[in-house]
């Protein structure tokens, strides 16, 4: 039930139009459920950083399958499927849907905390990539 | 006229030595590609070249000079034998051109070849659904052929050494090299020999459109790019899918659904909150959506030849939830070294855009695969 709210929200927000409208939506709605305003270098530091995956064994990090420079490609780690840049500014079909971020930020903490990311961390990252 | 025995004559005009080593350098670059799907490029133009050399060849042993006409060798089977039993006994007389046994190989191969180049075109239009009789004959019939193809593509090669065996027998018997004169076209002269003429307009053209067709053939090679490779073989475009490309193409290659059977697709997408460690969370609209197009367009469909290929290797009760574990593409990928397995630019055998040009579009062609510089 959550989910569905939560995606017809997203819907009637994609239809607000411009891809900063996109962004800046999501922002809007994690601030209302964070405690601080949102800071790109705590998100740079939380990009990198490495945590063990308990079935693999293995460390891993945001960075693992994006790298650590947002501006570059990345790879799957386990698939070696190709990932294009991160950062909007060479890759200006990032950011632009809601739906795919939210899906991305559920999956890949998950991937790569072993929980879902919070308001805040998922505003942080937000403003680390828009900028980049 | 020339009666002399010691003076040396033409015997075989250029285009017909032209024709016998084109011939044998088309046979042992198509029997030399055959078992590697990566040079099926290079096999079928060798066929191409191969058929075309008979044609011509079956023309000039009409038209041609002397030695080259099928009447002068076509000679009956009294004359064959009694030449037979001759070389037994060291007596066989000695033939200008080719002798009545030689003329027999020479009918036997002309036919084989003939017959190769036909099943060959018929496996390519058949299984692979290219060349000129793509689209007329069925999947089943290609692959009922190939055996065929092959079988009477050994029997060739059986026909080739009995062909060079007796050539150096009668080199040895006649005291006279008979590789020379397919080279040089001299032969010593005979009572009744009688030089023909050399024809060398007509071998040089046959040079030159060689060449001109293997440069038309293989010339997207040298201008491709990296962005931009050269695929000879282009295969059908197959059903697409956006909702498909979008779920089931961001984690790696969006494999189409030709590549595993119908119930393995099912049962994928019934496991999709744990899809190989990873939770797809696709809601049920999605779900139908992606069933139904996977289903439609599963191996069943037999829309490419490995998916004909796929369902057929696939145990009726079994229902495989990765491409790799069928025994097709176990098969296929056998004799690929563990190395390129284990090298980071590849780093999983799902990776199959890594070697296969075309895997975006799901066609898998032949001479469509590049194993990466892994070096
Ligand atoms: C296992 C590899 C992997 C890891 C680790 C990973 N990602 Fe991703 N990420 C992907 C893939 C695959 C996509 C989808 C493909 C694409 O969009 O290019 C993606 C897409 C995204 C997107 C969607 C962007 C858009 O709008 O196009 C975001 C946001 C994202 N990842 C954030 C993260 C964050 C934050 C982390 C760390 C917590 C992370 N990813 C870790 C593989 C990974
Ligand atoms: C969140 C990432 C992700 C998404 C999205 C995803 N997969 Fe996968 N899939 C994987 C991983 C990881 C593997 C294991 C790859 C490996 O071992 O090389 C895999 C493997 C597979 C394989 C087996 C490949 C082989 O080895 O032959 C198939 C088939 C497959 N996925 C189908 C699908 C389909 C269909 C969808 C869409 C409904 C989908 N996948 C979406 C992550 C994903
Ligand atoms: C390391 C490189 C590599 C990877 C990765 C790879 N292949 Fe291949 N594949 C090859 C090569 C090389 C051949 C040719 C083998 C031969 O004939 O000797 C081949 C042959 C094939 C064929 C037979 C083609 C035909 O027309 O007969 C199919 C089908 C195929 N691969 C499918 C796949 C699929 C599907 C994947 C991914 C799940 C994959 N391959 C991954 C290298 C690769």
């Amino acid at each position: 039930m959550k989910r569905k709210s939560l995606l017809l929200v997203i819907a009637l927000l994609a239809t607000s139009g411009a891809n900063a409208g996109v962004v800046d939506d999501l922002l809007r709605q994690y601030q209302a459920q964070a405690s601080q305003p949102f800071d790109a270098e705590r998100a740079k530091a939380l990009w990198t950083a490495k945590h063990r995956d308990p079935e693999t064994g293995k460390d891993i990090s945001c960075s693992t399958c994006h790298t650590a420079d947002l501006r570059k490609a990345g790879e799957h780690n386990t698939t070696g499927k190709p990932i294009e840049p991160m950062a909007p500014s060479i890759n200006p079909q990032r950011l632009t849907d809601a739906a795919k971020i939210e899906k991305w930020f559920k999956r890949n903490c998950k991937g790569t905390f072993n929980r879902e990311c919070t308001p805040q961390e998922k505003g942080d990252f937000l403003t680390y990539f828009r900028n980049q | 006229m020339t009666t002399n025995t010691d003076t040396r004559i033409l015997v075989w005009d250029f285009p017909t030595r032209i024709f016998h080593w084109l011939l044998v350098a088309s046979f042992a670059a198509a029997w030399l590609t055959h078992e590697d799907n990566r040079f099926l490029d290079i096999h079928v133009f060798a066929g191409y070249l191969f058929l075309s050399l008979l044609l011509f060849r079956l023309a000039w042993g009409v038209v041609g000079s002397r030695y080259a006409r099928f009447q002068t060798f076509a000679h009956r089977w009294p004359t064959v034998w009694a030449y037979t039993k001759g070389l037994l006994t060291g007596e066989a007389s000695r033939y200008l051109g080719h002798n009545p046994a030689g003329g027999w190989a020479i009918f036997v191969m002309l036919a084989l070849g003939l017959l190769i180049s036909l099943t060959g075109l018929t496996v390519l239009g058949g299984e692979e659904g290219h060349g000129p009789l793509a689209g007329l004959v069925s999947f089943d019939l290609g692959e009922g052929t190939h055996e065929l193809h092959e079988v009477l593509s050994s029997l060739m090669l059986g026909v080739i050494a009995i062909h060079i065996l007796a050539v150096f027998v009668e080199s040895f018997l006649h005291r006279e090299n008979l590789v020379r004169p397919m080279i040089t076209g001299y032969m010593k002269g005979r009572g009744d020999g009688e030089p023909v003429a050399k024809h060398g307009l007509l071998g040089i053209g046959i040079v030159a459109l060689s060449i001109v067709a293997a440069s038309t053939y293989f010339w997207g090679y040298m201008i491709e790019t990296q962005d931009d490779p050269y695929r000879i073989f282009k295969g059908p475009t197959l059903p697409d899918n956006a909702l498909w490309r979008q779920e089931c193409g961001d984690c790696h290659l969006a494999f189409h659904p030709s590549l595993l059977p119908a119930r393995s697709w099912v049962k994928l997408l019934e496991t999709q909150s744990d899809h190989f460690g990873e939770d797809l969370g696709l809601d049920q609209t999605a779900l139908d959506e992606l069933r139904q197009f996977h289903t439609t367009n599963a191996a069943e469909s037999r829309l490419t030849e490995p998916a004909n290929k796929i369902i057929r290797s696939v145990p009726a009760g079994e229902a495989p939830l990765a491409i790799t574990q069928t025994q097709y593409w176990k098969n296929k990928h056998r004799d690929i070294d563990e190395t390129y397995w284990k090298n980071p630019r590849i780093k999983s055998r799902s990776n199959c855009a890594a070697c296969h040009l075309d895997a975006k579009a799901g066609t898998f062609e032949d001479a469509a695969m590049r194993l990466p510089d892994i070096k």
